[in-house]
């Protein structure tokens, strides 16, 4: 068995006969049937999602931090790369937070997408194709080949209102991520991210069947749904106060421990540190100082403000 | 500070490039947007008549379609092309992705050769006469525009010729001017090749029915509906018509009345058509599997498993079914004690009808290659690239 059988029979196959399903139990439908099955896809991936989301808000948290080390370190490479790491050990932050949820959740992406392609079938090399992909459900060989109109779309062709759909949800999406940045470089690209990939996508939606579109927008308007329930508008609104949980509250309250903390010379901190540093936030009481952290900068010295005012302003 | 701001850029710009075209070849991987098209050879007068199947130009993993498809005639005898005629088309246009970005001639159905007159159905929903001997162009239908695609094949009677389109609709045009006669409407996609006997269209759609109509007017005369969409061609024999489907069963129903005299399952669905000798149906099916049925009781007989799924129509010789897989093995069925033998291995995909002329059958490959084999042993006459 090569691996494209071992793809077939793990991904493709399941997607492919449950598209179909989907499309039978809701009156035929195939557009109906991505929608679903994007949802229920993207809640069987809550937990990975919602922990990509949380990670990455929290290295949004950090870049102030971050820039203070680049300033600092810009020219020694090395010495930067090993303070900004522990900067991220310290606070409790993997930048593979980020990375492995959306690593996990490719391949399920690559499947939906090719099965939505095959599913399709708009020319009969793809409909016999689909044939080896079937499992022996009367109500799959019943359902075939399935209907591509959608309300005013051709599930098979592209469509302009679609495309724009993606790139707008798209930009929303990441909009409410964005954190505002005082560093031009990382402003620059925070701004070229913000605006490159919506058009990018929108533009190559154009070119694919508008079904893989409507599997795009449903997968961004729920991304969306997730963003605004974990942190409101976030980006999207600049003076909208954000909602944190008690996860993101965790988040926060290491990074501020980590930019409170005194200066040391102790370049590489005990692995015990963190899970330490968790009992006793968890006990509630205070870190004992162990003399490590960073160098103390002059901005260290003077009180800490909080970012957009003294205060926390209470919602509602 | 620029040349910074000029490399964070730069290094955007390339993840966004390499996340597109990872995002293109990925998914598009193993999937076809673009109809390659590629007939079954029709034999008259020496020359052998087909549209090659398309070649696929480059893109991010995606197939994309040539420019234009065509009609070749090939001399019968070795092989060697008289004559080929372009059937236009539109250029590509650039682009990522996956769709279909022009209007290529894919020509799945085989061409219909009748007194000096070559038929051709193309994918770009136009029907071409032209003249066997020169490709001269006579008629097109439409005139103008196009219809939606055309994937199965026709047929020609009482001087119309009848084909089924992707609207939905059956044709009935005047075989020498290309003046539409009739249409009749059924409610999905029509894939298939209609069957004439007698006076009586027969015709199979997406809509899960077999339709009976006049040839004449186009009035329907009965209609069978079934569990599943049907794509092959049906077989008229002994006053029955014999069908499989996608709901993977194959159906006797009575060319009187429609009714349906027995259905047989299998494991997967029904393409092809399937051919009668002595009461005896032999059809294929994707399950890899050709099935030998009684064809007034539809009881089992035999099956033969062939390891490969079956798309191409076989032809009977004699006796014999020949028959073929899409795996490129060509086998001969002994209809008197349903042996089954090796005919030939082209080591080639098939999907095209077999083709039958004057004891040589005819074989064109996905791999665009025109295989003629000895009709009687199988022996390779001659083997010629048609693209």
């Amino acid at each position: 068995m090569g691996i494209g059988d071992i793809w077939n029979l793990i991904a493709m196959q399941p997607v492919i006969n449950t598209l179909i399903v989907l499309t039978h139990y809701l009156f035929n439908s195939f557009g109906l049937a991505i929608i679903a099955l994007t949802l229920i896809v993207n809640g069987a991936m809550f937990p990975l999602t919602l922990k990509q989301i949380r990670a990455s808000r929290a290295m949004q948290e950090m870049q102030p931090k971050i820039a203070e080390l680049k300033k600092k370190y810009g020219k020694d490479k090395e010495k930067m790369a090993r303070e900004q790491m522990r900067l991220y050990k310290e606070s409790g932050i993997s930048p593979a937070g980020c990375l492995l949820p959306l690593l996990i959740q490719m391949p399920i992406w690559i499947a939906l997408f090719q099965s939505i392609m095959r599913v399709l079938a708009v020319i009969p090399e793809n409909l016999t194709g689909l044939s080896q992909y079937l499992y022996s459900w009367p109500v799959v060989y019943s359902t075939l080949p399935l209907s591509s109109e959608f309300l005013w779309l051709d599930l098979a062709t592209g469509d302009i209102f679609l495309a724009l759909l993606v790139g707008g949800t798209m930009w929303v999406q990441q909009k409410m991520v964005m954190a505002p940045s005082v560093d031009p470089g990382q402003r620059t690209q925070s701004t070229l991210m913000l605006w490159m990939l919506p058009i990018m996508f929108a533009w190559l939606t154009l070119s694919f069947p508008s079904g893989l579109a409507l599997f795009w927008v449903t997968s961004n308007i729920f991304r969306i749904g997730l963003q605004y329930f974990i942190g409101g508008w976030g980006g999207l609104v600049k003076s909208a106060p954000r909602r944190d949980t008690g996860r993101d509250k965790k988040y926060k309250q290491r990074i501020a421990e980590v930019e409170e903390a005194p200066l040391g010379g102790a370049d590489v901190v005990p692995s015990s540190a963190q899970e330490e540093d968790l009992s006793y936030e968890e006990s509630g009481d205070k870190r004992p100082d162990r003399g490590g952290g960073y160098p103390k900068s002059p901005r260290d010295t003077k009180p800490k403000s909080r970012r957009g005012g003294g205060r926390r302003r209470k919602r509602g | 500070m620029v040349r910074n701001r000029a490399l964070s850029v730069g290094k955007i710009g390339l993840v966004l490039i390499l996340l597109l075209v990872g995002l293109t070849a990925v998914g598009c991987l193993g999937i076809k947007t673009a109809p390659e098209g590629g007939s079954g050879a029709t034999i008259a007068d020496g020359t052998i008549f087909l549209s090659p199947v398309l070649e696929q130009a480059g893109g991010f993993g995606c197939s994309t379609p040539a420019v234009e498809g065509k009609l070749v005639a090939v001399n019968a005898e070795n092989g060697v092309q008289r004559w080929e005629i372009p059937l236009g088309g539109s250029a590509p246009a650039s682009g990522f992705g996956c769709a279909q970005a022009a209007t290529p001639v894919a020509v799945y159905g085989s061409p219909v050769v009748v007194g000096e007159l070559v038929y051709v159905a193309g994918y770009n929903g136009k029907i071409y006469a032209l003249n066997a001997d020169s490709g001269a162009l006579r008629w097109v239908y439409p005139r103008e525009g196009n219809l939606q695609p055309i994937v199965g094949g026709m047929v020609v009677a009482l001087d119309r010729l009848y084909f089924g389109c992707s609207d939905g609709k059956v044709y009935a045009l005047d075989a020498a001017t290309g003046d539409m006669q009739w249409e009749f409407a059924t409610e999905d996609k029509i894939w298939s090749t209609p069957a004439v006997d007698g006076g009586t269209l027969y015709v199979s759609s997406f809509d899960k029915k077999l339709y009976a109509i006049s040839a004449v007017d186009g009035i329907q005369q009965w209609q069978f509906e079934s569990e599943g969409a049907m794509a092959s061609t049906p077989l008229v024999y002994n006053n029955m018509v014999y069908i499989g489907t996608i709901d993977r069963y194959f159906y006797a129903i009575r060319a009187s009345d429609g009714t349906k005299q027995w259905e047989f399952q299998a494991e997967k669905w029904f393409w092809t058509r399937a051919v009668a000798f002595e009461n005896t149906i032999y059809v294929g099916c994707f399950d890899n599997k050709v099935y030998a049925l009684n064809a007034l009781s539809g009881e089992k007989i035999t099956e033969f498993d062939l390891e490969s799924p079956i798309r191409s129509w076989p032809v009977l010789v004699e006796d014999r079914v020949i028959i073929a897989t899409e795996a490129g093995k060509v086998y001969a069925i002994d209809t008197a004690n349903n042996q089954i033998g090796l005919f030939a291995d082209l080591a080639e995909t098939i999907y095209a009808p077999l083709s039958l002329s004057e004891g040589v059958i005819y074989i064109y490959t996905q791999e665009q290659n025109l295989h003629a084999l000895n009709a009687a042993s199988g022996v390779r006459l001659w083997t010629q690239i048609v693209k």
